[in-house]
């Protein structure tokens, strides 16, 4: 009997973690830092030619279901011509350590590089704190082939004066490091623009952002205001399950697409992102 | 702060008149805190009720936080007895508790805090915590204990989606959601 209570421990503890309490802020999330992703992507952009297209995937608040997470990373892995994912935030439901370690298990499963922006329930308990340990900036911004993505963190909530206009300005207009022309210019985050935010679409417009992409809402949505003319795409909760796939094609008078699609991305409704005109 | 206080006299007033065996309880780890001192009784022999306050102090991976819980344990009456050296020992190998923590620090809030919307998030500050302890009487008043304890959104997230887990942590994907601490505890 006592050898099987002193096997009983040693299986315990050797399963168990011994934390201090709900609130630590030592998440291990090896491999899926915005650098070592990016990483990742400029690797593949050197090793491919410059392809006629590639598709994006918009994962969107996956928060407290890992498994479903897990499963649309699995699936997008068999999907062809997708690059990267874009994961639009709320990874954790309450901003705690074991809520991220579970989303970067499912992450670790991605064959593709995972680029992920903050979102408003990743910001709570010590959530920011773990963000900037595990996931890196809050603000960054990339080019990939033909595109420059911004992804920057519009939690007005959580951080008080985000976004910070003139940054996304600065991002915009920067010259691609390698000298190629950047043809399409796409803003990541988040919440969807914020209505009091005044001024706010026609600032983008006028920076030169296309199309932005968003999550925090519980459906498929896509909108513009009409006065303005920049639309704003917004992902699905992934446990619907779903997810939205942005298609870029070489060339820059040809349009960004972005589709709807179900787990298996079988039903999808397609956008044509409309052509800006020349300023 | 205040309102836990209140409730902590309350308990501490209304427990005597009833209760039926004292304790205090010193644990670590199993999330309440580096170090959590409790006082509790002992009701209708098998049921136990505690309230207790831990600390942790500032690390590289925690802020400096003070905690507070209200404890609630059932106690199986199984015991096996047995000797080591010539001292008696007895196993309690099987009690499950549950406890109500509140972590108090200014990046957590039990109110919603003014600039959020009406429900716009629940309380980050309190947290429901499931244990189970394996005890080890050395005396008729002295015992230790080793305790494992799954964390609410644990549970959920198990209960929601045990493949995911069972895919990818070890026993049967518990390894994933427990957390393990110890305690002694004193009765008088």
């Amino acid at each position: 009997m006592k050898k099987l209570i002193f096997l009983f421990f040693v299986i315990t503890l050797a399963g168990c973690e011994y934390e201090l309490s709900p609130w630590e802020t030592d998440a291990h999330c090896p491999g899926v830092s915005v650098e070592e992703n990016l990483a990742r992507l400029t690797a593949f952009e050197a090793a491919n030619g410059k392809p006629d297209s590639y598709r994006v995937a918009i994962i969107g608040d996956p928060q407290q279901y890992p498994g479903a997470f897990e499963d649309t990373i699995k699936h997008i892995n068999t999907l062809e011509n997708v690059h990267f994912t874009l994961l639009v935030g709320d990874l954790a439901e309450t901003g705690i350590k074991a809520e991220f370690e579970w989303m970067c298990k499912a992450m670790s499963k991605s064959n593709i590089p995972i680029i992920p922006v903050i979102g408003n329930h990743d910001s709570i308990s010590f959530g920011k704190d773990i963000w900037l340990d595990v996931f890196g900036p809050y603000d960054f911004s990339f080019t990939y082939f033909n595109t420059r993505f911004v992804a920057y963190n519009d939690n007005q909530y959580e951080f008080g004066k985000a976004p910070d206009r003139e940054w996304l300005t600065e991002q915009a207009q920067k010259p691609a490091e390698d000298g190629q022309p950047i043809e399409h210019i796409v803003g990541v985050s988040h919440v969807p623009p914020w209505d009091d935010n005044e001024g706010f679409d026609a600032h983008m417009k006028d920076a030169g952002y296309e199309l932005t992409i968003h999550g925090h809402e519980s459906s498929f949505d896509y909108w513009e205001r009409e006065d303005v003319g920049l639309p704003h795409y917004i992902t699905t909760q992934n446990r619907d399950p779903g997810f939205g796939m942005l298609t870029v094609y070489a060339g820059a008078d040809m349009p960004l697409q972005v589709d709807n699609c179900t787990r298996d991305c079988l039903i999808t409704t397609s956008r044509v992102v409309a052509i800006p005109s020349p300023q | 702060m205040k309102s836990y206080l209140f409730v902590l006299l309350s308990f501490f007033m209304v427990l005597p008149q009833w209760a039926n065996a004292s304790y205090v309880d010193l644990q670590s780890g199993s999330l309440m805190g580096m170090v959590h001192a409790s006082y509790g009784d002992s009701f209708f022999d098998n049921h136990h009720l505690s309230a207790g306050m831990g600390y942790v102090p500032k690390l590289d991976n925690h802020a400096e936080m003070t905690l507070f819980s209200l404890r609630y344990r059932y106690q199986n009456p199984y015991r096996f007895d047995f000797n080591v050296k010539g001292h008696d020992f007895q196993f309690s190998p099987v009690n499950f508790g549950t406890s109500l923590l509140y972590g108090n620090h200014s990046d957590l809030f039990l109110e919603l805090p003014d600039q959020y919307p009406k429900g716009y998030y629940k309380p980050t500050a309190l947290r429901i915590i499931f244990n189970y302890q394996s005890i080890l009487h050395i005396s008729d008043k002295t015992e230790v204990y080793f305790d494992i304890s799954i964390l609410d959104v644990g549970l959920i997230t198990y209960v929601r989606e045990p493949e995911f887990f069972m895919d990818n942590y070890d026993y049967l994907g518990l390894e994933g959601i427990t957390n393990w601490g110890f305690g002694l505890r004193r009765h008088f």
